[in-house]
Protein backbone atom coordinates (compact mmCIF):
# COMPACT_ATOMS: atom_id res chain seq x y z
CA UNK A 1 0.00 0.00 0.00
CA UNK A 2 1.47 3.37 -0.98
CA UNK A 3 1.30 6.50 1.12
CA UNK A 4 -1.63 8.02 -0.84
CA UNK A 5 -3.68 4.89 -0.24
CA UNK A 6 -2.82 4.94 3.46
CA UNK A 7 -3.81 8.60 3.76
CA UNK A 8 -7.09 7.91 1.98
CA UNK A 9 -7.93 5.11 4.40
CA UNK A 10 -6.88 7.21 7.40
CA UNK A 11 -9.10 9.96 6.05
CA UNK A 12 -12.02 7.52 6.01
CA UNK A 13 -11.38 6.68 9.67
CA UNK A 14 -11.41 10.38 10.59
CA UNK A 15 -14.65 11.00 8.70
CA UNK A 16 -16.29 7.95 10.29
CA UNK A 17 -15.50 9.16 13.79
CA UNK A 18 -15.77 12.94 13.44
CA UNK A 19 -18.79 12.87 11.08
CA UNK A 20 -17.44 15.71 8.94
CA UNK A 21 -14.75 16.16 6.29
CA UNK A 22 -13.75 19.79 6.77
CA UNK A 23 -10.05 18.98 7.01
CA UNK A 24 -7.08 18.02 4.93
CA UNK A 25 -4.63 15.52 6.37
CA UNK A 26 -0.95 16.22 5.73
CA UNK A 27 2.16 15.06 7.61
CA UNK A 28 2.07 18.23 9.73
CA UNK A 29 -1.63 18.08 10.70
CA UNK A 30 -2.21 17.90 14.48
CA UNK A 31 -5.31 17.69 16.67
CA UNK A 32 -5.35 21.51 16.86
CA UNK A 33 -6.07 21.73 13.10
CA UNK A 34 -9.12 19.48 12.99
CA UNK A 35 -12.48 20.33 14.53
CA UNK A 36 -13.56 17.72 17.06
CA UNK A 37 -10.23 15.88 17.25
CA UNK A 38 -9.51 15.62 20.99
CA UNK A 39 -8.68 12.94 23.57
CA UNK A 40 -11.84 10.84 23.26
CA UNK A 41 -12.25 11.06 19.48
CA UNK A 42 -8.52 10.33 19.14
CA UNK A 43 -9.07 7.00 20.92
CA UNK A 44 -12.03 6.30 18.63
CA UNK A 45 -9.98 7.20 15.53
CA UNK A 46 -7.11 4.97 16.65
CA UNK A 47 -9.44 2.03 17.16
CA UNK A 48 -11.13 2.74 13.77
CA UNK A 49 -7.73 2.75 12.04
CA UNK A 50 -6.76 -0.51 13.76
CA UNK A 51 -9.98 -2.00 12.40
CA UNK A 52 -9.62 -0.65 8.82
CA UNK A 53 -5.98 -1.73 8.45
CA UNK A 54 -6.35 -4.82 10.59
CA UNK A 55 -3.34 -3.85 12.73
CA UNK A 56 -2.70 -3.29 16.43
CA UNK A 57 -0.70 -0.26 17.55
CA UNK A 58 1.80 -0.38 20.37
CA UNK A 59 1.28 1.93 23.31
CA UNK A 60 4.90 3.12 22.99
CA UNK A 61 4.21 4.30 19.43
CA UNK A 62 0.87 5.91 20.31
CA UNK A 63 2.52 7.75 23.19
CA UNK A 64 4.97 9.51 20.87
CA UNK A 65 2.59 10.30 18.04
CA UNK A 66 2.50 14.06 17.55
CA UNK A 67 1.00 14.54 14.10
CA UNK A 68 -0.53 12.73 11.14
CA UNK A 69 2.98 12.12 9.74
CA UNK A 70 3.89 10.07 12.84
CA UNK A 71 0.61 8.20 12.54
CA UNK A 72 1.27 7.26 8.91
CA UNK A 73 4.84 6.17 9.64
CA UNK A 74 3.57 3.89 12.41
CA UNK A 75 0.92 2.40 10.13
CA UNK A 76 3.58 1.78 7.46
CA UNK A 77 5.71 -0.11 9.98
CA UNK A 78 2.73 -2.23 11.06
CA UNK A 79 1.32 -3.34 7.68
CA UNK B 1 8.67 23.48 54.57
CA UNK B 2 9.72 21.82 51.35
CA UNK B 3 10.99 24.95 49.61
CA UNK B 4 13.53 23.17 47.40
CA UNK B 5 11.21 20.29 46.50
CA UNK B 6 9.26 20.33 43.27
CA UNK B 7 5.63 21.33 43.73
CA UNK B 8 4.43 21.11 40.13
CA UNK B 9 5.41 19.71 36.77
CA UNK B 10 3.33 21.50 34.14
CA UNK B 11 4.00 20.88 30.45
CA UNK B 12 7.55 19.62 31.21
CA UNK B 13 8.45 22.60 33.41
CA UNK B 14 9.14 22.04 37.11
CA UNK B 15 8.31 24.60 39.81
CA UNK B 16 9.68 24.28 43.34
CA UNK B 17 7.65 25.05 46.45
CA UNK B 18 9.73 28.22 46.77
CA UNK B 19 8.79 29.41 43.27
CA UNK B 20 5.17 28.41 43.85
CA UNK B 21 5.08 30.33 47.16
CA UNK B 22 6.50 33.40 45.42
CA UNK B 23 3.78 33.35 42.76
CA UNK B 24 1.05 32.69 45.36
CA UNK B 25 2.27 35.70 47.36
CA UNK B 26 2.38 37.97 44.31
CA UNK B 27 -1.17 37.09 43.26
CA UNK B 28 -2.27 37.40 46.87
CA UNK B 29 -0.90 40.91 47.16
CA UNK B 30 -2.70 41.98 43.97
CA UNK B 31 -5.96 40.45 45.28
CA UNK B 32 -5.45 42.24 48.58
CA UNK B 33 -4.78 45.59 46.87
CA UNK B 34 -7.52 45.38 44.22
CA UNK B 35 -10.50 43.51 45.61
CA UNK B 36 -12.66 44.82 48.40
CA UNK B 37 -12.78 42.65 51.50
CA UNK B 38 -16.55 42.15 51.14
CA UNK B 39 -16.17 40.69 47.64
CA UNK B 40 -15.81 36.95 48.34
CA UNK B 41 -16.62 35.04 45.13
CA UNK B 42 -13.90 35.44 42.55
CA UNK B 43 -13.94 34.00 39.04
CA UNK B 44 -11.00 31.87 37.92
CA UNK B 45 -10.23 30.87 34.33
CA UNK B 46 -8.82 27.35 34.59
CA UNK B 47 -5.79 27.35 32.33
CA UNK B 48 -3.21 24.63 32.83
CA UNK B 49 -0.46 26.77 34.36
CA UNK B 50 1.25 27.54 37.65
CA UNK B 51 -0.58 30.88 38.01
CA UNK B 52 -4.01 29.22 38.03
CA UNK B 53 -3.04 26.84 40.85
CA UNK B 54 -1.34 29.69 42.71
CA UNK B 55 -4.53 31.76 42.37
CA UNK B 56 -6.57 29.11 44.22
CA UNK B 57 -4.15 29.14 47.15
CA UNK B 58 -3.90 32.95 47.07
CA UNK B 59 -7.70 33.27 47.20
CA UNK B 60 -7.90 30.83 50.12
CA UNK B 61 -5.18 32.68 52.05
CA UNK B 62 -7.26 35.84 51.53
CA UNK B 63 -10.41 34.08 52.77
CA UNK B 64 -12.13 34.11 49.39
CA UNK B 65 -13.73 31.46 47.18
CA UNK B 66 -12.92 30.52 43.59
CA UNK B 67 -15.59 30.15 40.93
CA UNK B 68 -13.79 28.20 38.20
CA UNK B 69 -14.72 28.38 34.51
CA UNK B 70 -13.15 26.23 31.83
CA UNK B 71 -11.77 28.32 28.92
CA UNK B 72 -12.91 25.58 26.52
CA UNK B 73 -16.53 25.79 27.64
CA UNK B 74 -18.80 28.15 25.65
CA UNK B 75 -18.23 31.73 26.86
CA UNK B 76 -21.97 32.23 27.23
CA UNK B 77 -22.22 29.44 29.81
CA UNK B 78 -19.24 30.80 31.75
CA UNK B 79 -20.69 34.30 31.81
CA UNK B 80 -23.98 32.81 33.01
CA UNK B 81 -22.10 31.23 35.93
CA UNK B 82 -20.59 34.61 36.87
CA UNK B 83 -24.03 36.16 36.56
CA UNK B 84 -25.58 33.56 38.88
CA UNK B 85 -22.84 34.09 41.50
CA UNK B 86 -22.69 37.88 40.97
CA UNK B 87 -18.97 37.53 40.40
CA UNK B 88 -17.38 40.87 39.51
CA UNK B 89 -13.68 39.98 39.48
CA UNK B 90 -12.07 37.32 37.32
CA UNK B 91 -8.51 36.06 37.71
CA UNK B 92 -7.23 35.10 34.27
CA UNK B 93 -3.77 33.99 33.15
CA UNK B 94 -4.73 34.06 29.43
CA UNK B 95 -2.78 36.38 27.09
CA UNK B 96 -6.03 38.11 26.16
CA UNK B 97 -8.98 37.78 28.50
CA UNK B 98 -12.43 37.23 27.00
CA UNK B 99 -14.18 38.65 30.05
CA UNK B 100 -14.63 42.21 28.80
CA UNK B 101 -17.44 43.10 31.18
CA UNK B 102 -15.69 41.91 34.31
CA UNK B 103 -12.79 43.37 36.25
CA UNK B 104 -9.96 41.10 35.12
CA UNK B 105 -6.87 40.46 37.24
CA UNK B 106 -4.04 39.11 35.14
CA UNK B 107 -2.20 36.51 37.21
CA UNK B 108 0.78 36.50 34.83
CA UNK B 109 1.80 39.99 35.97
CA UNK B 110 4.81 39.86 38.27
CA UNK B 111 5.09 42.27 41.21
CA UNK B 112 7.73 42.68 43.93
CA UNK B 113 6.52 41.17 47.17
CA UNK B 114 7.62 39.19 50.22
CA UNK B 115 6.46 35.59 50.64
CA UNK B 116 3.37 35.63 52.85
CA UNK B 117 1.55 32.36 53.42
CA UNK B 118 -0.20 33.32 56.65
CA UNK B 119 -3.92 32.70 56.12
CA UNK B 120 -6.49 35.34 57.06
CA UNK B 121 -8.94 34.31 59.74
CA UNK B 122 -11.97 32.58 58.23
CA UNK B 123 -15.03 30.91 59.66
CA UNK B 124 -16.24 27.43 58.76
CA UNK B 125 -19.31 28.71 56.92
CA UNK B 126 -17.33 30.90 54.50
CA UNK B 127 -17.14 29.56 50.95
CA UNK B 128 -13.97 27.97 49.51
CA UNK B 129 -15.29 27.26 46.00
CA UNK B 130 -18.45 26.89 43.93
CA UNK B 131 -18.63 24.29 41.17
CA UNK B 132 -21.35 24.15 38.56
CA UNK B 133 -22.76 20.91 37.25
CA UNK B 134 -25.34 20.08 34.61
CA UNK B 135 -28.87 21.20 35.57
CA UNK B 136 -32.19 19.79 34.37
CA UNK B 137 -33.62 23.04 32.96
CA UNK B 138 -30.70 24.17 30.86
CA UNK B 139 -29.24 26.33 33.64
CA UNK B 140 -26.14 24.95 35.35
CA UNK B 141 -26.51 24.12 39.06
CA UNK B 142 -24.07 25.62 41.59
CA UNK B 143 -22.63 23.56 44.46
CA UNK B 144 -21.00 25.82 47.08
CA UNK B 145 -18.39 24.23 49.34
CA UNK B 146 -17.29 25.92 52.58
CA UNK B 147 -13.96 25.99 54.43
CA UNK B 148 -15.66 23.81 57.03
CA UNK B 149 -16.51 21.27 54.30
CA UNK B 150 -12.91 21.23 53.00
CA UNK B 151 -11.52 20.90 56.54
CA UNK B 152 -13.92 18.00 57.08
CA UNK B 153 -12.59 16.27 53.96
CA UNK B 154 -8.95 16.79 55.00
CA UNK B 155 -9.46 15.45 58.52
CA UNK B 156 -11.49 12.47 57.27
CA UNK B 157 -8.79 11.44 54.77
CA UNK B 158 -5.90 12.19 57.15
CA UNK B 159 -7.51 10.09 59.89
CA UNK B 160 -7.29 7.12 57.57
CA UNK B 161 -3.86 5.50 57.72
CA UNK B 162 -4.30 3.51 54.50
CA UNK B 163 -3.61 6.58 52.37
CA UNK B 164 -0.53 8.50 53.43
CA UNK B 165 1.35 10.77 51.04
CA UNK B 166 5.02 11.70 51.56
CA UNK B 167 7.07 14.53 50.06
CA UNK B 168 8.83 12.25 47.59
CA UNK B 169 5.51 11.24 46.00
CA UNK B 170 4.81 12.17 42.39
CA UNK B 171 1.09 12.62 41.91
CA UNK B 172 -1.11 12.74 38.85
CA UNK B 173 -3.57 15.66 38.53
CA UNK B 174 -5.51 14.88 35.34
CA UNK B 175 -8.68 16.84 36.11
CA UNK B 176 -10.08 20.06 34.81
CA UNK B 177 -10.34 22.43 37.78
CA UNK B 178 -14.11 22.83 37.26
CA UNK B 179 -14.44 19.14 38.18
CA UNK B 180 -14.58 18.39 41.93
CA UNK B 181 -12.18 15.44 41.75
CA UNK B 182 -9.41 17.99 40.99
CA UNK B 183 -9.60 19.24 44.59
CA UNK B 184 -8.20 16.02 46.08
CA UNK B 185 -5.67 15.73 43.26
CA UNK B 186 -3.99 19.07 44.09
CA UNK B 187 -4.86 19.54 47.78
CA UNK B 188 -3.38 16.38 49.35
CA UNK B 189 -0.05 16.54 47.45
CA UNK B 190 0.32 20.22 48.44
CA UNK B 191 -0.39 19.41 52.09
CA UNK B 192 2.41 16.82 52.09
CA UNK B 193 4.97 18.61 49.95
CA UNK B 194 4.62 16.14 47.07
CA UNK B 195 4.93 17.00 43.38
CA UNK B 196 1.85 17.41 41.14
CA UNK B 197 1.95 16.46 37.45
CA UNK B 198 -0.74 18.03 35.28
CA UNK B 199 -1.96 17.23 31.76
CA UNK B 200 -1.59 19.95 29.09
CA UNK B 201 -4.98 20.89 27.64
CA UNK B 202 -4.06 19.94 24.06
CA UNK B 203 -2.50 16.56 24.95
CA UNK B 204 -4.18 13.22 24.22
CA UNK B 205 -4.97 12.57 27.89
CA UNK B 206 -4.72 8.77 27.90
CA UNK B 207 -1.31 8.56 26.29
CA UNK B 208 0.06 11.55 28.18
CA UNK B 209 -0.85 9.85 31.46
CA UNK B 210 0.92 6.70 30.36
CA UNK B 211 3.94 8.78 29.32
CA UNK B 212 4.07 10.40 32.78
CA UNK B 213 3.76 7.02 34.51
CA UNK B 214 6.44 5.56 32.29
CA UNK B 215 8.97 8.38 32.09
CA UNK B 216 8.44 10.38 35.30
CA UNK B 217 7.71 7.30 37.43
CA UNK B 218 4.57 8.64 39.07
CA UNK B 219 3.76 7.09 42.45
CA UNK B 220 0.18 8.27 43.07
CA UNK B 221 -2.63 8.12 40.52
CA UNK B 222 -6.08 9.66 40.94
CA UNK B 223 -8.28 8.81 37.98
CA UNK B 224 -11.76 8.23 36.62
CA UNK B 225 -12.42 4.63 35.48
CA UNK B 226 -12.80 5.70 31.82
CA UNK B 227 -9.01 6.24 31.67
CA UNK B 228 -8.27 2.56 32.16
CA UNK B 229 -11.22 1.57 29.97
CA UNK B 230 -9.56 3.37 27.05
CA UNK B 231 -6.08 2.06 27.92
CA UNK B 232 -7.32 -1.50 28.36
CA UNK B 233 -6.34 -2.74 24.86
CA UNK B 234 -2.72 -1.87 25.75
CA UNK B 235 -2.51 -3.23 29.31
CA UNK B 236 -0.01 -5.90 28.30
CA UNK B 237 2.51 -3.13 27.61
CA UNK B 238 2.07 -1.40 30.97
CA UNK B 239 4.23 -2.28 33.94
CA UNK B 240 4.50 0.45 36.56
CA UNK B 241 6.06 -0.90 39.78
CA UNK B 242 6.59 2.63 41.20
CA UNK B 243 2.89 3.37 41.61
CA UNK B 244 1.96 3.10 45.33
CA UNK B 245 -1.62 4.35 45.34
CA UNK B 246 -4.29 4.41 42.67
CA UNK B 247 -7.57 6.10 43.58
CA UNK B 248 -10.64 5.80 41.39
CA UNK B 249 -13.76 7.90 41.60
CA UNK B 250 -16.36 9.73 39.56
CA UNK B 251 -17.99 6.62 38.14
CA UNK B 252 -18.60 2.91 38.54
CA UNK B 253 -15.42 0.80 38.67
CA UNK B 254 -15.89 -2.70 37.29
CA UNK B 255 -14.24 -5.55 39.18
CA UNK B 256 -12.85 -7.29 36.08
CA UNK B 257 -10.99 -4.25 34.75
CA UNK B 258 -9.74 -3.37 38.26
CA UNK B 259 -8.23 -6.84 38.45
CA UNK B 260 -6.52 -6.53 35.04
CA UNK B 261 -5.29 -3.04 35.89
CA UNK B 262 -3.84 -4.20 39.21
CA UNK B 263 -1.49 -6.46 37.23
CA UNK B 264 -0.09 -3.32 35.53
CA UNK B 265 0.66 -1.70 38.90
CA UNK B 266 1.95 -4.65 40.94
CA UNK B 267 3.00 -2.70 44.08
CA UNK B 268 -0.06 -0.56 44.39
CA UNK B 269 -3.02 -0.16 46.73
CA UNK B 270 -6.21 0.51 44.77
CA UNK B 271 -9.04 2.53 46.31
CA UNK B 272 -12.53 2.76 44.88
CA UNK B 273 -13.73 6.11 46.19
CA UNK B 274 -17.30 7.27 46.27
CA UNK B 275 -18.64 10.76 46.85
CA UNK B 276 -20.79 13.38 45.13
CA UNK B 277 -19.70 17.00 44.49
CA UNK B 278 -22.27 17.98 47.14
CA UNK B 279 -20.29 16.05 49.78
CA UNK B 280 -16.86 17.59 49.04
CA UNK B 281 -15.36 14.95 46.73
CA UNK B 282 -14.95 11.83 48.89
CA UNK B 283 -17.35 10.31 51.39
CA UNK B 284 -15.97 6.77 51.53
CA UNK B 285 -14.07 4.05 49.70
CA UNK B 286 -13.57 0.35 49.18
CA UNK B 287 -9.98 -0.94 49.30
CA UNK B 288 -9.37 -3.30 46.42
CA UNK B 289 -7.17 -6.17 47.42
CA UNK B 290 -6.09 -8.20 44.43
CA UNK B 291 -5.14 -11.24 46.45
CA UNK B 292 -8.35 -11.40 48.45
CA UNK B 293 -11.91 -11.91 47.34
CA UNK B 294 -13.45 -8.61 46.52
CA UNK B 295 -17.05 -7.57 46.70
CA UNK B 296 -19.01 -6.53 43.69
CA UNK B 297 -22.62 -6.27 42.60
CA UNK B 298 -23.48 -6.82 38.91
CA UNK B 299 -19.75 -6.57 38.23
CA UNK B 300 -19.39 -3.14 39.89
CA UNK B 301 -16.98 -2.96 42.81
CA UNK B 302 -18.37 -2.14 46.24
CA UNK B 303 -18.06 1.48 47.37
CA UNK B 304 -17.05 0.25 50.84
CA UNK B 305 -17.68 2.11 54.06
CA UNK B 306 -17.96 5.82 54.93
CA UNK B 307 -14.90 7.82 55.97
CA UNK B 308 -14.43 9.12 59.52
CA UNK B 309 -17.37 11.23 60.74
CA UNK B 310 -19.42 10.52 57.60
CA UNK B 311 -22.90 9.04 57.91
CA UNK B 312 -24.51 6.85 55.22
CA UNK B 313 -28.21 6.02 55.31
CA UNK B 314 -30.16 4.06 52.69
CA UNK B 315 -33.80 5.18 52.44
CA UNK B 316 -37.03 4.33 50.64
CA UNK B 317 -39.21 6.82 48.76
CA UNK B 318 -40.56 8.21 52.05
CA UNK B 319 -37.02 8.95 53.27
CA UNK B 320 -37.23 6.13 55.82
CA UNK B 321 -34.23 3.94 56.48
CA UNK B 322 -34.43 0.47 54.92
CA UNK B 323 -32.95 -2.71 56.46
CA UNK B 324 -29.58 -4.21 55.58
CA UNK B 325 -29.61 -5.91 52.17
CA UNK B 326 -32.51 -3.81 50.83
CA UNK B 327 -31.81 -1.34 48.02
CA UNK B 328 -32.76 2.30 48.34
CA UNK B 329 -31.38 5.77 47.76
CA UNK B 330 -28.09 6.54 49.50
CA UNK B 331 -28.22 9.65 51.70
CA UNK B 332 -25.26 11.40 53.31
CA UNK B 333 -24.89 13.50 56.45
CA UNK B 334 -21.88 15.06 58.14
CA UNK B 335 -19.59 18.06 58.08
CA UNK B 336 -18.55 17.70 54.42
CA UNK B 337 -22.11 18.39 53.25
CA UNK B 338 -22.68 21.52 51.13
CA UNK B 339 -24.93 24.19 52.64
CA UNK B 340 -27.20 23.62 49.59
CA UNK B 341 -27.43 24.47 45.89
CA UNK B 342 -26.67 28.05 45.03
CA UNK B 343 -29.92 30.06 45.19
CA UNK B 344 -32.08 27.14 44.12
CA UNK B 345 -34.82 26.58 46.66
CA UNK B 346 -36.79 24.16 44.51
CA UNK B 347 -33.80 21.87 44.04
CA UNK B 348 -32.82 22.15 47.70
CA UNK B 349 -36.31 21.18 48.87
CA UNK B 350 -36.05 18.14 46.63
CA UNK B 351 -32.50 16.98 47.39
CA UNK B 352 -32.15 17.63 51.13
CA UNK B 353 -34.22 16.57 54.12
CA UNK B 354 -33.86 16.77 57.88
CA UNK B 355 -34.32 14.06 60.44
CA UNK B 356 -34.27 14.14 64.21
CA UNK B 357 -31.36 12.15 65.58
CA UNK B 358 -31.47 12.40 69.39
CA UNK B 359 -31.69 16.11 70.08
CA UNK B 360 -30.14 17.09 66.80
CA UNK B 361 -31.90 18.01 63.55
CA UNK B 362 -29.59 16.29 61.10
CA UNK B 363 -29.53 17.29 57.44
CA UNK B 364 -29.24 14.60 54.74
CA UNK B 365 -28.48 14.83 51.05
CA UNK B 366 -30.18 12.44 48.64
CA UNK B 367 -27.48 11.34 46.21
CA UNK B 368 -29.75 9.84 43.54
CA UNK B 369 -27.58 6.70 43.74
CA UNK B 370 -29.27 3.39 44.52
CA UNK B 371 -27.30 1.26 46.99
CA UNK B 372 -27.65 -1.39 49.66
CA UNK B 373 -25.62 -2.29 52.70
CA UNK B 374 -24.40 -5.87 53.06
CA UNK B 375 -24.12 -7.94 56.26
CA UNK B 376 -20.55 -6.78 56.87
CA UNK B 377 -21.40 -3.11 56.53
CA UNK B 378 -20.02 -2.56 53.03
CA UNK B 379 -22.14 -0.53 50.65
CA UNK B 380 -22.87 -1.86 47.16
CA UNK B 381 -23.67 0.38 44.20
CA UNK B 382 -26.79 -0.59 42.24
CA UNK B 383 -27.46 2.26 39.79
CA UNK B 384 -28.98 5.71 39.36
CA UNK B 385 -32.48 6.66 40.50
CA UNK B 386 -32.88 9.39 37.87
CA UNK B 387 -31.81 10.46 34.39
CA UNK B 388 -28.38 11.62 35.39
CA UNK B 389 -25.47 9.85 33.69
CA UNK B 390 -21.71 9.98 34.00
CA UNK B 391 -19.72 10.85 30.91
CA UNK B 392 -15.96 10.60 31.50
CA UNK B 393 -16.60 11.31 35.16
CA UNK B 394 -18.74 14.38 34.53
CA UNK B 395 -22.32 14.36 35.73
CA UNK B 396 -24.72 15.01 32.91
CA UNK B 397 -28.48 15.57 33.11
CA UNK B 398 -29.93 14.02 29.96
CA UNK B 399 -32.78 16.52 30.11
CA UNK B 400 -30.35 19.44 29.75
CA UNK B 401 -29.12 18.01 26.45
CA UNK B 402 -32.70 17.44 25.30
CA UNK B 403 -33.60 20.99 26.32
CA UNK B 404 -30.90 22.53 24.11
CA UNK B 405 -31.42 20.12 21.22
CA UNK B 406 -35.15 20.89 21.14
CA UNK B 407 -34.52 24.65 21.21
CA UNK B 408 -33.43 24.53 17.55
CA UNK B 409 -35.91 21.97 16.32
CA UNK B 410 -39.33 22.90 17.57
CA UNK B 411 -42.06 20.33 17.88
CA UNK B 412 -39.74 17.39 17.35
CA UNK B 413 -39.39 14.78 20.06
CA UNK B 414 -35.77 14.23 21.00
CA UNK B 415 -34.40 11.87 23.62
CA UNK B 416 -30.82 11.84 24.88
CA UNK B 417 -29.52 8.54 26.19
CA UNK B 418 -26.26 7.09 27.38
CA UNK B 419 -24.91 4.13 25.44
CA UNK B 420 -21.97 1.87 26.13
CA UNK B 421 -19.26 1.62 23.48
CA UNK B 422 -17.28 -1.55 22.86
CA UNK B 423 -14.67 -0.57 25.47
CA UNK B 424 -17.35 -0.17 28.12
CA UNK B 425 -17.35 3.65 28.18
CA UNK B 426 -20.51 5.71 28.26
CA UNK B 427 -21.13 7.90 25.24
CA UNK B 428 -24.11 10.10 24.44
CA UNK B 429 -26.69 9.36 21.78
CA UNK B 430 -29.53 11.49 20.45
CA UNK B 431 -32.71 9.78 19.19
CA UNK B 432 -34.75 12.12 16.99
CA UNK B 433 -38.37 11.35 16.14
CA UNK B 434 -38.42 12.65 12.56
CA UNK B 435 -37.51 12.04 8.94
CA UNK B 436 -33.79 12.47 8.47
CA UNK B 437 -32.55 16.05 8.35
CA UNK B 438 -29.22 17.86 8.49
CA UNK B 439 -28.32 18.20 12.19
CA UNK B 440 -25.39 20.60 11.67
CA UNK B 441 -27.34 23.65 12.84
CA UNK B 442 -28.59 21.78 15.89
CA UNK B 443 -25.08 20.68 16.83
CA UNK B 444 -23.61 24.12 16.21
CA UNK B 445 -26.21 25.54 18.58
CA UNK B 446 -25.60 22.89 21.25
CA UNK B 447 -21.87 23.60 21.09
CA UNK B 448 -22.53 27.22 22.04
CA UNK B 449 -24.58 26.13 25.05
CA UNK B 450 -22.82 23.13 26.55
CA UNK B 451 -19.30 21.87 27.24
CA UNK B 452 -17.81 19.35 24.80
CA UNK B 453 -18.44 16.30 27.00
CA UNK B 454 -22.21 17.00 26.80
CA UNK B 455 -22.39 17.00 22.98
CA UNK B 456 -23.84 13.67 21.73
CA UNK B 457 -21.53 11.62 19.51
CA UNK B 458 -24.21 9.36 17.98
CA UNK B 459 -27.46 10.31 16.23
CA UNK B 460 -30.38 8.12 15.11
CA UNK B 461 -33.63 9.10 13.40
CA UNK B 462 -36.69 7.13 14.31
CA UNK B 463 -40.27 7.19 13.00
CA UNK B 464 -41.80 6.79 16.42
CA UNK B 465 -40.16 6.74 19.84
CA UNK B 466 -40.77 3.43 21.65
CA UNK B 467 -42.95 3.65 24.77
CA UNK B 468 -43.37 1.20 27.61
CA UNK B 469 -46.78 0.00 28.78
CA UNK B 470 -47.18 2.83 31.25
CA UNK B 471 -46.51 5.43 28.58
CA UNK B 472 -42.95 6.31 29.49
CA UNK B 473 -40.28 6.46 26.83
CA UNK B 474 -38.63 3.05 26.62
CA UNK B 475 -34.98 3.96 26.96
CA UNK B 476 -33.85 0.35 26.95
CA UNK B 477 -35.37 -0.17 23.50
CA UNK B 478 -33.73 3.05 22.30
CA UNK B 479 -30.34 1.86 23.51
CA UNK B 480 -30.75 -1.25 21.38
CA UNK B 481 -31.36 0.94 18.34
CA UNK B 482 -27.93 2.51 18.79
CA UNK B 483 -26.32 -0.89 19.20
CA UNK B 484 -27.76 -2.53 16.12
CA UNK B 485 -26.95 0.23 13.65
CA UNK B 486 -23.55 1.18 14.95
CA UNK B 487 -21.53 3.40 12.66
Amino acid sequence: MNKEEIIEKVNTAFVNVLAHSNFELTDETTANDVDGWESITHMMIISEIEKLFNIKFKLMDLMNMNNVGDLIKTIQSEI
Amino acid sequence: MHYDHNAFCINNTFYTYYEFSKIVSMIRSVIHDTIDDTEKLIGLVTNDDIETYASIIALWLEGKAYVPVNPETPLERNIKIFELTETKYVIDSSEVSLYKYHKVISSKKRVETEIDLEPKKTSDDQLAYILFTSGTTGTPKGVPITYGNVNGLVSAVEKDTAFNLVSSDKCLQMFELTFDFSVVAYLFPLLHGSCIYTIPKNAIKYFYIFKLINEQKLTVLTMVPSIINYLRPYFDEINAPDVRYCSFGGGALHADIASEWSDCIPNCKIFNYYGPTEYTVYSGYYPYDKDANHKSHNGILSIGVPLYDVEYMVVNEENQEVPTGVSGELCLAGCQLTPGYWRNKERNDYAFFSKKVGEEDRRYYKTGDLCFKDEEGDFMYVGRADFQVKIRGYRVELSEIEFHAKAVSEKINIVAIDILNTLGNSELGLAIESEEFDTDAMFEYMKTKMPAYMIPTHVRFIKELPHSVNGKIDRKALKKLFKTTNN
